[in-house]
């Protein structure tokens, strides 16, 4: 139950930033899994669809390598035992997580600039064995020093050294708790929370669902001194299903009393991640449909978006409407894969229908709808049209048969709404400090939304040639 | 931003050793607060990760371990880590200080000695390592403890007996009951490394102590959970009881919210049913493993991509997992491939009578969209669920006609060779649809479309009334055409002949086509199966084909299973078979031990040896059987056709040569001696009548040509 290493690469280039030593391989088998990345690249039409987990056959034992891309880094992760290659990936985004924490952005000159501290990270995080180590920001940051102002000036003045991070450094590890050091004090004791809620959706051409999902993630922000324990209430959670839980919340009392009893980290974590299912609120809900298909019955897609594609010789025309259902929407943009070979497009927008762009890099149209306004119900004045054509080097080209279209409610809108009840129902308990609870969800941060609306009218065009 | 952001980006240029060594000196004195060192030690370090020989500096480095820095420790640790291996000669000049930090006030340091030293395995520094590391182990700092129980693992590899003989491994079990989670999660990873080894100590639960294991989940790390969660495979329940409970107690864990947990719980819960009794506990279990399943594919693709791999062994081998959900399975547009290709193979398996017509409708969508792989497949799976579901064969026949009038080629050819399948599924049903087929013979340019299309002509010859003619063009090209392509021919003209003996074209058609095969194609196989058709005229069934051949054996998937989230189950095949060094996994007996998975229990191998009588195909026909051995791939979708049950009887055809006949001949005939034989001593010599008056024809193979094919 060991991975071998962690090489991260610049796309740029495909050259190794950092690297753990690999102590108990050759030297070559860095290079060999990095060759072969850059061998299965070479072979992809797209970087985004080489297999995950790589097989390399080396000649005296055949590994695998996982991978995987952040902006302009790219992580390797050789495994050689039989693995779980989630193991290699949760340890890959963990590691990132722990990047982003240090650095914020992370890239390759970052990365470049801040080696030291990359490579100590890199040793606490994980041993030569392969073992995680130290994960938690909590711990780590005691033993390797974020590169901060304070940082900087206490090496200036010779603070730190032996005497700073040590002593510190030893309360993250006598703690009983391994996400969270004891002693930690705050003037004000703040724990923030935001809801996120993402729907999902396909939906054919007759506007109908294929499929549809809400997933909702609750990020905390935790400012709380001492080892504060925490019960909260949710005040509908049958709406909540397929919950996954932070490893400080204790499982079994969710599955005994649906409330969440948890120690948090300090600091910013994902408390909890779940699938909003409305119709298990109903009583008396058929029983035999899963949560997964019973909620699909029930989320409705706040637009629908009606279109007209014909191809022609070397391009060709195409008419997308856009039909707000909600009352306000944000941030729509719908994006058209012209296919393969695509080279321009020339669109008009009916007025007040935003702005359009085409990416030839992508083959691919974007459509950017301004805001709808609030509380204009009639829907049929709120329509939005785009009309074009686009020209290709393909004398016959296959455009996608879906738009991908993404967009974002204001708060308080449709799902928010809806949700409610489940968000607004948190109550704050601690154990040994009294604390300010602020509660962001519904109210200040939006929901994102993205959705696919499939097939519309390739088809009878293509058949007419 | 650090101090010095640009100087260290310099610090990736090649350093010159004799300029550190140089520098180091010099800064042994007037070295206020040790930053010149540091920056030195900095560089060097810079130089090692960059792969750079920083050896010679060994001397000059370990001079700075006396500094009372952690910082300058932690770098001149790491270079003995290094190159400790590699100066074995001088390590002993650093035993001294490695005993200081060993026993230094700082737990970290403490952590730091022993770890270092457990990564150099030098007689001399294991044989201080084995004695300080009996008292980390019990050290009052649990960091300590944490890492002192890694270094056994380290101390065992480095030398087995001795690590036994010191009596580590009861040292670790005692850790197993540990007060801090940590160290406990850390005592059953490095018990687990050592038992994986070939020669390693066996690590077994007994309830007490897997009960322990289980209570320290709560308050471990998701590594240390994980490391638990697979230990418990090493816990054989002796009840039924036994094992509900514990499974019931784990299943908590699938709310996790790191995946490589919940996938590693359904691997325990997977392995603990096989030791369960109550059907409604299975049940239970079963449909809670569902969602968090269904979580993970809200993941990034490449978690999605393990876990539908996964799901896939899962859902053959407990079938009510997800049952209900091939929805959450519908491909989204913008999914990398390997995802879109892996839920398309599970909306096969869960297609069933009632989603039928949903899945059907999505695989039309994806045929119609713009990746040609993806299409392909997506036509593929439209064949596979005619042949599999019954009730839907109308609704996907009428869906891939449709897909045929786009006349997409490759459309139209992936479509035409399930349809070959399909009418060997439903014999007497579809033929209606054969003049369809037939007008899109110019679009095929792929061997296995046009062996497919060539197989249809050839067995609906009767019902085909230009057939003769069709094959006639086929056949115009014939000593160019690939080799799948010339069987199928060959084949089909036979079938032709027998429909249409008395036809004078057909005559000289078989004729022409015979005699190009066994005169003027070098493979021996088509030539072997052209002598054979010269020859034989016999009655053979045509068997029906069915799906169930790619299912998995049931053992081999409580196998397979016991691996869940792990490389095999990516792969499909058991980790010994392609890593090496990997210790196989097995159910283990015991009076819990339901008695279907005892019956296909599969005993453990740990030196595989070649299982079963090794069959060497001699002259004769080729059982059908024989060859059919259960592919450990099921994934092998390019070859839809499941090898033919050698039991079913089907009615009217004649000969046996279908596309799946071929592939079996070509596997067994690679063995040059029994292609040798075949031909040597013509098992079909007694058949000469059944060629009429052909016999006479029929070519006799020269012995210029049998020579030259003795050399292969």
């Amino acid at each position: 139950m060991a991975i071998d290493g962690l090489i991260i690469l610049d796309s740029a280039n495909f050259r190794p930033i950092v690297q753990t030593s690999f102590r108990s391989f050759s030297t070559a088998y860095p290079l060999l899994h990095i060759d072969a990345y850059n061998a299965a690249l070479a072979k992809a039409e797209r970087p985004e669809d080489i297999d995950p987990v790589l097989f390399v056959p080396l000649p005296d034992a055949p590994t695998a390598c996982c991978h995987l891309q952040h902006l302009s880094l790219i992580f390797l992760c050789p495994i050689s035992g039989n693995l779980d290659p989630l193991y290699a990936f949760a340890f890959i985004r963990t590691f990132l997580d722990i990047l982003i924490e240090y650095f914020g952005d992370v890239t390759a000159p970052t990365l470049r600039d801040n080696f030291d501290i990359v490579h100590q990270l890199l040793e606490e995080t994980l041993d030569a064995g392969g073992h995680p180590l130290t994960t938690s920001p909590n711990a780590l940051r005691d033993i390797v020093l974020p590169p901060s102002l304070i940082t900087k000036i206490l090496s200036v003045t010779g603070v730190s050294g032996l005497s700073g991070p040590t002593t510190t450094g030893l309360s993250a590890f006598s703690s009983p708790i391994p996400w969270r050091k004891a002693g930690l004090r705050y003037n004000n004791n703040e724990i923030y929370f935001d809801i996120i809620e993402t729907l999902d959706a396909v939906v054919n051409k007759s506007a109908a669902i294929i499929t549809s999902s809400v997933l909702g993630k609750i990020n905390v922000n935790c400012k709380l001194s001492g080892t504060p324990d925490l019960l909260l209430t949710l005040t509908n959670p049958h709406t909540i299903t397929e919950p996954s839980f932070h490893s400080c919340v204790r499982l079994s009392r969710f599955a005994q009393s649906k409330t969440l009893s948890f120690i948090p980290p300090d600091g910013r974590f994902t408390l909890m991640e779940y699938r909003f299912d409305p119709s298990a609120s109903k009583p008396g809900a058929a029983p035999a449909l899963t949560a997964a298909a019973a909620s699909q019955l029930q989320v409705q897609v706040p637009f629908t978006l009606r279109s007209a594609l014909f191809v022609t010789d070397h391009g060709g025309t195409f008419e997308l409407t856009f039909s707000p259902r909600a009352s306000a929407l944000d941030d729509v943009v719908i994006e058209l894969y012209l296919g393969a070979g695509a080279s321009s497009a020339t669109c008009s927008a009916s007025t007040g229908g935003g702005g359009w762009t085409y990416l030839p890099a992508q083959n691919t149209l974007r459509w950017s709808l301004p805001p709808t306004t609030r509380g204009g119900r009639s829907t049929a004045n709120n329509n939005n049209t785009l009309q074009g054509t686009f020209t290709s080097s393909e004398a016959r080209p296959r455009p996608a048969r879906a738009a991908q279209i993404s967009f974002a409610l204001p708060p308080g809108a449709l799902l928010a709404a809806r949700l409610d009840a489940s968000s607004g129902g948190w109550s704050g308990k601690a154990g040994d400090a009294t604390f300010v609870c602020f509660l962001r969800g519904g109210q200040r941060l939006g929901t994102m939304e993205r959705m696919e609306a499939r097939d519309f009218g390739i088809t009878t065009s293509l058949s007419t040639e | 931003m650090m101090s010095g952001q640009g100087q260290d980006a310099k610090f990736f240029q090649r350093g010159k050793i004799q300029e550190f060594r140089q520098e180091l000196q010099a800064a042994e004195t007037k070295d206020k607060k040790y930053t010149k060192r540091k920056t030195i030690l900095k560089k060097i370090v810079a130089n090692i990760t960059m792969g750079n020989d920083m050896s010679p500096l060994f001397v000059d480095v370990v001079q700075c371990l006396g500094t009372p820095l952690l910082e300058i420790k932690k770098m001149v640790y790491l270079f003995l880590i290094n190159y400790g291996r590699a100066k074995a000669d001088s390590i002993h000049m650093i035993i001294p200080n490695f005993l200081q930090d060993c026993n230094d006030r700082n737990p970290l340091i403490r952590a730091l000695a022993i770890r270092t030293m457990s990564y150099i395995p030098i007689p001399v520094v294991i044989e201080n390592l084995t004695e300080q590391l009996r008292h980390h182990l019990k050290d009052r700092d649990p960091y300590v403890r944490k890492t002192a129980a890694i270094c056994v693992a380290k101390l065992y590899a480095a030398d087995p007996r001795k690590a036994e003989r010191g009596g580590f491994v009861e040292l670790l079990r005692d850790l197993l009951v540990d007060s801090n989670a940590t160290v406990v999660a850390n005592a059953v990873a490095a018990l687990s490394e050592i038992s994986d080894r070939q020669d390693g100590v066996l690590f077994k639960l007994n309830l007490p102590v897997a009960n322990k294991l289980i209570a320290a989940l709560g308050e471990s790390s998701e590594w240390g959970q994980i490391y638990i969660l697979d230990a418990l495979l090493r816990y054989v329940p002796e009840t039924h009881a036994d094992a509900e409970l514990i499974g019931e107690r784990i299943s908590v864990q699938l709310q996790h919210a790191n995946s490589a947990v919940v996938l590693t719980t359904i691997k325990v819960l997977l392995y603990l049913m096989n030791y369960m009794e109550s059907r409604k506990l299975i049940e239970h279990i079963c449909k809670r493993m569902g969602p968090p399943l269904v979580t993970l594919l809200s993941s990034g693709p490449e978690v999605q991509y393990v876990a539908l791999r996964n799901i896939l062994l899962i859902i053959q081998r407990r079938p009510t997992v997800l049952k209900n959900d091939v929805k959450v399975f519908f491909c989204k547009y913008n999914d990398p491939i390997y995802v879109k290709l892996a839920k398309l193979e599970i909306m096969y398996r869960l297609a069933n009578e009632e989603n039928v017509k949903e899945v059907l409708a999505e695989l039309e969508e994806y045929a119609s969209e713009v990746d040609i792989d993806f299409v392909r497949k997506a036509v593929r799976s439209i064949g596979r669920i005619t042949i599999k579901v019954e009730g839907a064969a109308d609704a996907c026949i009428r869906s891939l006609l449709g897909l045929i009038e786009t006349k997409v080629t490759y459309v139209v050819q992936e479509a035409i060779i399930v349809i070959k399948d399909i009418f060997r599924r439903y014999p007497g049903k579809y033929e209606g649809i054969i003049p369809k087929l037939c007008e899109n013979l110019d679009a095929l340019d792929e061997p296995e479309s046009k062996a497919s299309m060539i197989w249809i002509i050839g067995q609906f010859a009767n019902r085909i009334d230009n057939a003769d003619e069709l094959m006639d063009d086929l056949t115009y090209n014939f000593l160019d055409e690939p080799t799948e392509v010339q069987f199928a021919l060959v084949t089909a003209a036979v079938k032709l002949f027998v429909y249409k003996s008395s036809s004078d074209s057909v005559k000289a058609l078989v004729h022409k086509v015979l005699k190009w095969t066994t005169e003027e194609i070098d493979n021996p196989d088509l030539r072997d199966r052209g002598f054979m058709y010269w020859r034989l005229l016999a009655i053979n069934p045509t068997p029906a084909i069915t799906t169930d051949a790619d299912r998995m054996d049931r053992g081999a998937l409580d196998q397979l299973l016991l691996h869940t989230g792990t490389l095999g189950s990516i792969y499909h095949k058991n980790p010994e078979t392609f890593i090496r060094g990997a210790a196989g996994k097995a159910l283990v007996d015991s009076p819990a031990l339901n008695p279907m998975s005892r019956q296909v229990l599969v005993p453990i191998q740990r030196e595989a040896p070649p299982s079963g009588p090794i069959v060497v195909p001699g002259p004769g026909p080729i059982e059908p059987g024989a060859a059919s051995i259960p592919s450990p791939l099921p994934m092998n979708t390019s070859k839809p056709a499941p090898p033919l049950p050698p039991e079913s009887v089907g009615t009217g055809g004649l000969l046996e040569g279908e596309g799946s006949a071929g592939d079996e001949d070509e596997d067994e005939d690679e063995d040059p001696a029994a292609a040798r034989l075949a031909s040597a001593s013509d098992p079909y010599a007694s058949m000469d009548a059944a060629f009429g008056e052909y016999t006479a024809d029929a070519p006799q193979p020269s012995t210029v040509t049998q020579g030259a094919e003795l050399l292969f």
